[in-house]
Order: structure tokens, then sequence, then C-alpha cells
């Protein structure tokens, strides 16, 4: 019992955050119907900024070898001033690799290539200023708090709960905004169909604009999270997390927000599930089962049939 | 919870009603712009284009393999790139310029840890041994982390008429890549590669990095001599590295040796992050020693997750986490942990001294890790090579004017009979390419209290 509640936990809290960051790109493909591939790199970034934000330092081999701010904000605040800074480099990102083909009405592949040249850049980018290092945030990042609890007979690092916490919270918000407030409406309404929207007097471009901005600001917290939990592994840490992520937002069903969370809890259960013995080959285990749930229901778990017309 | 950003009915909202429609056919659920089917079973082309956008996001992790290939660049710049020493100029293949030694290093991808310590021994090298034997230009190559990327930049040093090659950096690129070498009869020096087999490669085939079945055991029987009470032991490794394979081999079997059976064996992954799973399982079993083979970044992870679960018991590491780029990832987690080493900075030799000044000069006033220091070995070992073979010409016969296979062929004999006083003491090889190294040791973390910085302490 004690194994099953260890093994629920971890998957639950690993979950939580693919929902997260699937989320980011289930907005994006909502809105446009493409997938941001420089979603993983702003994730990245949003590990790094609460990295330096929270008082670390860079290491020896990068451009701004052991730069350190001046001020260390401690972790609460760190996390959505990072998002906010990932926020403001996804608008970025709209706004050169997304806003020129846009006007152009590219093919959607095209978006594809320079979403990807974007988080290839930014990857890269990072690895020029900060060095190829691994980082992790202090272990006092949580003040006080114990590094472990004990939870049921269970031992549980206190920074699964924070990360369970925090995922929820943020995804509690998104939720209500979406469904509560004009903007989240208006933003639903452009992923309906952006030209009857626009001749309804929404302007879809801000709309596009919000979407990116909350898609890099869930990248970011998402990373932030990841940082505390699992250390900053390199700037490709992220490529890992995309490609599961992308997984989670098919499997919850394209452009749905509830089935991204439902689909990231399950993967992280899931994944959490393989006997210890054959970790290693657990993404394999993962995607199989991916694959096996996907032809049973093409739609994912919670996509919708529509109809069309002609 | 459940807010679906599909077609449905929220632009009704807006004053918006639905256009009646004359055919339907189900597909899934795309975004904005509504999708014109002719009601036949194929599926929408917008949902075709999704898939492609799916089936292309499976090649994001060749991204490494997609950095733009890095331009020229001068000692201590961030990028790989060419760097003289002694010549006048860049080399011209054939022409009589400086003889172009090349280096493939890990500058991007998981392993480039081990590169960016790696760069700062070639550099290091290349500035010492300026103007003591035939001109020499260093040419570094990003070999990335991964097979594709290393046998890239073996081809473009290879067409660019290196007249021997240094790297990679892993093993597991090493038997991708030096075969390649090996056929075109190019000498290859392994700095890092300590996997069972790489010289066996083929006879162009070298290394000055000891192999794992001569280092490993040493850390697990100061393991045991640290805490002769352990009596139950789990493993860890990576198991789609191969040096991390062959080692935990290596491990496996010094512990069986010992009788010290592993309870577990996990395997693990080099892009692993999240070990949770597979340490509390371990945990489970109650073992009081965690040998471990991977990597820096998922090894320096791997050991903060153990420590923070709670195990207080011994951890021993493998030499893939011989660097201090491990501190900023485990942090105060990583004091104790023992790992087997190659190199002592505490040697008391002329070229180790030297070494030391210059990396210090170079580094701050940090000790250099094993990394660098086997680096700087390889590019000693070509350029003494080249230096011997220069002084069996004839009076006034430069290196360059012997065609390239004949130097080539010629040096890769000379290199593998000679002797050299290197920073890991005096080595030389077995006429299989292997390394003759005379000591090792075993080395235990020590961080400072900030968890910030650390040292790795010899142990007697």
């Amino acid at each position: 019992m004690q194994t099953l509640l260890q093994i629920l936990v971890n998957g639950i809290s690993t979950g939580v955050v693919y929902g997260l960051f699937a989320l980011g790109y289930t907005l994006v493909f909502s809105v446009l119907g493409v997938i941001n591939f420089a979603h993983g790199a702003v994730f990245t970034l949003g590990a790094y900024l609460t990295y330096l934000l929270v008082g670390g330092a860079v290491g020896s081999n990068g451009l701004l070898a052991g730069l350190q701010l001046p001020f260390a904000l401690p972790f609460w605040a760190a996390l959505p001033v990072a998002g906010v800074g990932t926020a403001l480099v996804s608008l970025a990102v709209e706004a050169t690799a997304f806003r020129p083909l846009r006007r152009h009405q590219a093919e959607p592949l095209l978006y594809l290539i320079t979403s990807l040249g974007a988080g290839v850049i930014l990857v890269n980018l990072l690895q020029l200023l900060l060095g190829a290092e691994g980082y992790s945030l202090p272990t006092t990042a949580l003040g006080s708090l114990p590094v472990t609890l004990a939870v049921g007979g269970v031992q549980v690092r206190t920074v699964q709960l924070v990360l369970l916490v925090v995922s929820a919270l943020v995804l509690a918000l998104l939720s209500l905004w979406l469904e509560g407030s004009r903007g989240g409406k208006a933003l639903q309404a452009v992923s309906e169909d952006a030209t009857t929207a626009r001749l309804l007097g929404i302007n879809s471009d801000a709309m596009v604009r919000l979407c990116f901005a909350v898609s890099g600001f869930l990248a970011g917290i998402a990373g932030g999270l990841v940082g505390l939990s699992l250390s900053i592994t390199g700037p490709y840490f992220g490529i890992n997390y995309g490609l599961k992520a992308l997984g989670v937002l098919v499997l919850g069903g394209l452009g749905s927000v509830g089935g991204a969370v439902l689909a990231g809890l399950i993967v992280g259960t899931a994944e959490a599930l393989v006997p210890g013995e054959w970790s290693g080959y657990k993404d394999a285990i993962a995607y199989a089962f991916l694959f096996a749930v996907l032809l049973l229901r093409p739609t994912g778990l919670l996509g919708r049939v529509s109809i069309t017309k002609v | 919870m459940d807010r679906c950003l599909v077609p449905g009915p929220v632009l009704a909202q807006f004053g918006a009603t639905r256009r009646t429609q004359s055919t339907q056919s189900t597909q899934s659920t795309p975004s904005i712009g509504s999708i014109v089917s002719s009601g036949s079973p194929r599926p929408s082309l917008k949902v075709r284009r999704a898939g492609l956008l799916l089936a292309l996001a499976l090649l994001t992790p060749l991204l490494p393999a997609c950095t733009p290939r890095p331009g020229p660049s001068g000692a201590g710049g961030s990028g790989a790139g060419t760097t003289g020493a002694g010549g006048s100029g860049a080399g011209t293949p054939g022409a009589a310029g400086p003889l172009p030694i090349g280096a493939t290093i890990a500058l991007t991808g998981n392993a480039s840890v081990i590169g960016q310590d790696q760069r700062i021994g070639l550099e290091l090298a290349r500035d010492h041994f300026r103007g003591t034997g035939p001109a020499v230009e260093l040419r570094i190559e990003d070999g990335g982390s991964d097979e594709g990327t290393a046998t890239n930049a073996f081809r473009s040093l290879i067409n660019d008429q290196v007249v021997a090659l240094i790297g990679p950096s892993l093993s597991q690129q090493a038997f991708a890549v030096d075969p390649i070498a090996d056929r075109a009869g190019i000498p290859v020096v392994g700095p890092s590669n300590t996997a069972k087999g790489i010289p066996q490669i083929g006879p162009f085939v070298a290394r000055v990095s000891a192999p794992v079945a001569q280092v490993a055991p040493l850390s697990i029987a100061a393991a045991l001599k640290l805490s002769p009470t352990i009596k139950r032991a789990a493993v860890f490794y990576a198991q789609d590295d191969a040096y991390s394979t062959s080692e935990s081999k290596i491990f496996q079997q010094a512990l069986s040796d010992r009788g010290l059976k592993p309870l577990t064996v996990q395997k693990t992954s080099v892009s692993d992050t999240d070990f949770q799973n597979q340490i509390t399982d371990t945990l489970r079993r109650k073992p009081d020693l965690i040998v471990i083979s991977a990597l820096p970044s998922d090894g320096g992870n791997l050991v903060r997750q153990i420590r923070e679960l709670g195990f207080k018991g011994t951890l021993v590491a493998g030499n893939g986490m011989n660097s201090p780029n491990i501190y900023p990832i485990c942090q105060r987690n990583c004091d104790g942990l023992l790992i087997a080493q190659a190199y002592s900075p505490e040697a008391a030799t002329p070229i180790n001294q030297a070494f030391l000044e210059r990396y210090r000069k170079a580094k701050g006033a940090a000790v250099p890790p094993q990394f660098t220091a086997q680096a700087f070995t390889a590019y000693q070992v070509v350029v003494e090579a080249l230096a011997a073979l220069q002084r069996q010409q004839p009076a006034g016969r430069p290196l360059a004017a012997l065609p390239r296979p004949e130097l080539r062929r010629q040096l890769n004999a000379t290199l593998l009979k000679g002797t050299y006083q290197t920073p890991l003491g005096e080595i030389r090889f077995t006429p299989e390419g292997e390394v003759i190294q005379q000591r090792f040791y075993v080395a235990q973390v020590r961080m400072a209290a900030d968890g910030r910085s650390g040292r790795f302490q010899l142990l007697p």
C-alpha cells in the first residue's frame, strides 16, 4: 500500500507538470492550429530565470561566467517573475516566428520551421551565455521547509508537494480565467473562428499575443518547478519534456484544456508504474501506452468530435 | 476544468450563430477556421497537417545536431574553430603550413559539460607546447553528444587533411566514429573513452584514458575500506550509454567478487532527470552502498535525489561524473561521493606543475578536473610524437613534405612507441593502443558549507 502511495505521489507530481507544460502547446494550437516548437526552449529559459532570480550564479563556461544578480528573491516570488520573463520571450517568438507568416497566410509547415528555428536559437543562446553545465536551485530555496515529509508512512520530497500545489493553483486560475472572464471567452471565440470573432469586434491579433503570453507564462512556471524539483541539466533539458508534453497534448485531445491535465496525470502515473528495473525504458512504455490509447480513441481522451460544415 | 478551446458555442456569446450545414463529416478537433470537407472518409487537410507536424516533432531530439557549425574563434571563445600554435597561418591541406590536428569534443548536448572541461585542456596544451616541435594548428569541432554529430565532425576534420584526431568525448561516439578514422589511416587518441574495446577498434586507435576495468574497482575497494560494514549494494547505470554500461558491468563484477551481489540494478537514461521511482524502489531494499555509472548531468541529479530521499549510506560514482561540473547540480548532496581517479592534482612532476599553473591562470584558483588533464595529455602525446618523428627526418626536411598518408602512418607508429611524462604521470601504450599508466587514485568529494563549491580530496 505504501509502495502504491509512493508511486501515485511520484506520478501525479510529475504528471501535473506535464499537463502544465502541455497546456502551453494546447493554447497556441487552439488559436493558430500549429504547434509552437519553441515552447520547450521557453520552458528551459523559465528554469534558468528562476535559478538566477533565487540568487544562483552562472558557472565558469558561458560568456556570463560568474554572473550573479545583486539580489535574491524567495522562490515564491522568483517563480512568477520568471513566468513574466518567459511570457515576454514568448511574445518575442510570436512577433518574429509567427506574426510575419500569419500576415502572409503561410502554410502551417512554415510555422514549424520558424518556431523550431527560434527554439534552437534560444537554446544555443542559453548555452553561449550560461554554459552547458547543470544547475540546481539552492537547497535553501524553500526556506525552512524540510527536505522530506512523511505522508501516510511514505517519505515524500517536499518539492514534490510544492510542485503539486503550485501546478494545481495555476491550472485552477487558468480555468477560472478561461471560463469566467471576457478575455478568456474572447480567446475561446478566436479559437473557434478567428474571422467571425474579428467581425464581432474581437481583436484577434491581440488575442493571439495574449495566447502566446499565457503559454509562455505556463512554460516558465513549469520550467521553474522542474528546475526546483529535478535540477537544470543543461540548455537541452527541455527537449525531453517538450516531446512528452506533445504526447500529452495528443492524448488529451488537441485543444482540450482538461484533456491536457488528465493526460499529463495519466502519462506521469504510467511512467511511475514502470518497475524500477525497467525504468530505462519508461519512455518507450509511456509512448506505447499513448499509441495504444490513440488507436482506440483517435480524438484523444477529451477531444471532441466536431461537425464540420461544407 | 474541461474547457475545450475548440469549435463550440462560445462565439454565440459574442452574437454569432452557427451556419446550417448541408453535409456533415466527423473529424478530430483542430481550431481556427472551419474546415471544409467533402464528406469523404479521408482525414481532413487540417488533420493531416497536424499529423505531419506531430511526426516532425519526433525529430526534435535532433536539435543538437541541427546546431550550425560554429565558425573560427580564438582561445577562450565559446565556439569551436581553429586555433594556431606555432604556425604562421591557416594550414592548407598538403601545403607546407602548420600541420592540422583535429579535435572532436562534445560542446553541445548532454555531454557538453565533459567537452567544456576538455576544451580547456586542449587549449592549455596548445599554448604550453607552442614552438616545441613542428608547427601545428589545433582545429576543434563540436562533436555534440550523439553519434551523428560526432561522425560529421570527424569527416569534416578528415576532409581538412588533419594528421591526427583527438576525441570524441564519449565511448558511445567512439564506437561509431573511430572506425572511420581507422579506415582512413588517421591516428586517433581518445581523451576520455574508457569503455571496453576502444583500442581494439583498429590499429590507428589509441587512448590516454585508462579503461574502466582498471579504475572502477578501486572506488569499490575504497568504499569498503571506509565502511567495512557494508553488506547490501545497489547499482544504477545509464543503459543508453556505452561507457556507463561497460563500467557498470565492471562495478557489478567488483561487487560480486567481494560477496556483494547487487540487490537491484536500476537502468536509467542519460537524458533522464526524474529518478524518484527508481530511488524509492531501491531504498525499499535498504542498501548501504549505491554505485552509479552515469554522465555528469544525469548522475549529479541522481545523487541529489538519492540523498534528498533519505539515503545515508555510501555513494560511489564512475568516471563519467569525474568533474566539478557535478557541484552545481548535487550541491551539498555531492559530499562524500567516492570516485576513482586517473589524475592527481597533487603530483609534483614539472609537467603537472606547469599544467596546474596554466589552469589556475586561465580559470582562477580551481583545481583542474581529470577530463581537462586527459585532454591536455592527448594533445601532448600527439605533438610530442610529431616532434619525435620530425627528429627522425633528414635535416631540414619538414614533416609536411611527407605524403599525408605516410605521415599519418609514421606518426601512429611513433606515437605508440613513445613514453610520455604527462600530468597523468608517465604513460605509454601497448602495441594495440591501450594506455599503460602507473598510478590511479580514489577521491572523495568534499563540498564547502555553502554547497556551491567543492574539491576532489584524494584518499590515502
